[in-house]
């Protein structure tokens, strides 16, 4: 256990040193803030680039327009830098070496796979918390119009379908070498994972569901019943990797 | 102007954090010589001038070893 708690609270100074959080978060910031903003300027932007003579109506934007901005763009780009930056997590580390001193000094394998998980869901945690309070911070501001639907919700799904992610990004790097074989791996898993959902009867269970109706929990017209089985799909799925992860690793040749 | 006096609670931290990422990205191209790939001719362009994307592109893959 002590271990553990070492190895996460060096992953996390390693974070700090190589600029992963400080990426991580100036691109969460800067979302935070955008949100509301792209929101509240996108009618005003089309209209100037209508052309002259023509006339649109579009509809005053609200906090849910917010909101989706918010969805879309943690869920698209934040996801993708999210994996890009926690790409090497096994294999620089493996490639350089540098893991095998502690290896044979009695660190044990399964400590150094899930430390380095739970140091990347800290990250990822601490991410989409800035991002969100920035903008409902913002979105206030602008749009003070009523409370939202099943708002906290729609985040927590958010927030689980990258710890989900993250797990499959782990598991990827135990079994492919290098550093970008394990991401390669992952979108393999997603594009497995959407093609599945191309039947209706999937999307109850689908983790990606988790990702797909967050605007409808905002706006009310999902209840968050309806995504409890995606949920605990996702939340074994999550174990299950974590598991296969553990076990690759303890048997891999370093 | 007029978009600058309305908005500047956002647009005050949007450049801010832009600024700190891009300074960041362009002190350590400035202090480590060794790239990944690319040299000092190409990376300090890309960060100064391609907003948000140029620094992160450099220290995900342009970052060489800290050695």
């Amino acid at each position: 256990m002590s271990h553990f708690l070492v190895f996460v609270k060096k992953e996390l100074v390693e974070y700090a040193r190589t600029y992963k959080l400080l990426i991580l978060l100036v691109v969460f910031i800067i979302f935070g803030i955008m949100n509301p903003l792209v929101a509240k300027l996108t009618p005003e932007l089309l209209t100037s680039f209508m052309p002259e003579g023509m006339f649109v109506t579009i509809p005053e934007p609200t906090a849910l327009d917010s909101w989706a901005q918010f969805f879309k763009n943690t869920q698209q780009m934040g996801l993708i830098v999210l994996l890009l930056v926690f790409s090497g997590v096994l294999g620089t580390e493996l490639t350089k070496g540098t893991l095998i001193n502690l290896l044979t000094k009695g660190l044990s394998r399964q400590a150094v796979v899930l430390a380095k998980y739970t140091a990347m869901v800290l990250v990822w945690t601490l991410s989409v918390v800035v991002s969100a309070m920035l903008t409902w911070i913002y979105t206030v501001y602008l749009f003070p119009d009523g409370p939202m639907g099943y708002l906290f919700v729609a985040i927590f799904c958010m927030w689980l379908f990258g710890v989900f992610l993250l797990a499959l990004l782990l598991a990827s790097a135990t079994m492919v070498r290098g550093n970008y074989g394990g991401l390669l791996l992952t979108g393999l898993a997603l594009v497995i994972l959407m093609v599945v959902n191309i039947f209706p009867e999937a999307h109850t269970y689908n983790p990606l569901s988790l990702g797909a109706k967050n605007m409808s929990l905002v706006s009310g017209t999902v209840d968050p019943s309806s995504l409890y089985a995606a949920m605990v799909v996702s939340t074994l799925a999550i174990c299950g990797l974590l598991f296969l992860s553990v076990l690759v690793f303890q048997k891999k040749e370093l | 102007m007029e978009i600058m006096k309305e908005y500047w609670p956002f647009l005050v931290p949007l450049i801010l954090a832009e600024f700190v990422l891009m300074v960041t990205a362009l002190v350590h191209v400035l202090r480590h010589p060794n790239y990944k790939f690319g040299s000092r001719a190409l990376w300090i362009p890309v960060v100064l001038f391609v907003q948000i994307l140029g620094p992160i592109v450099y220290f995900v893959f342009g970052r060489g070893d800290d050695a």
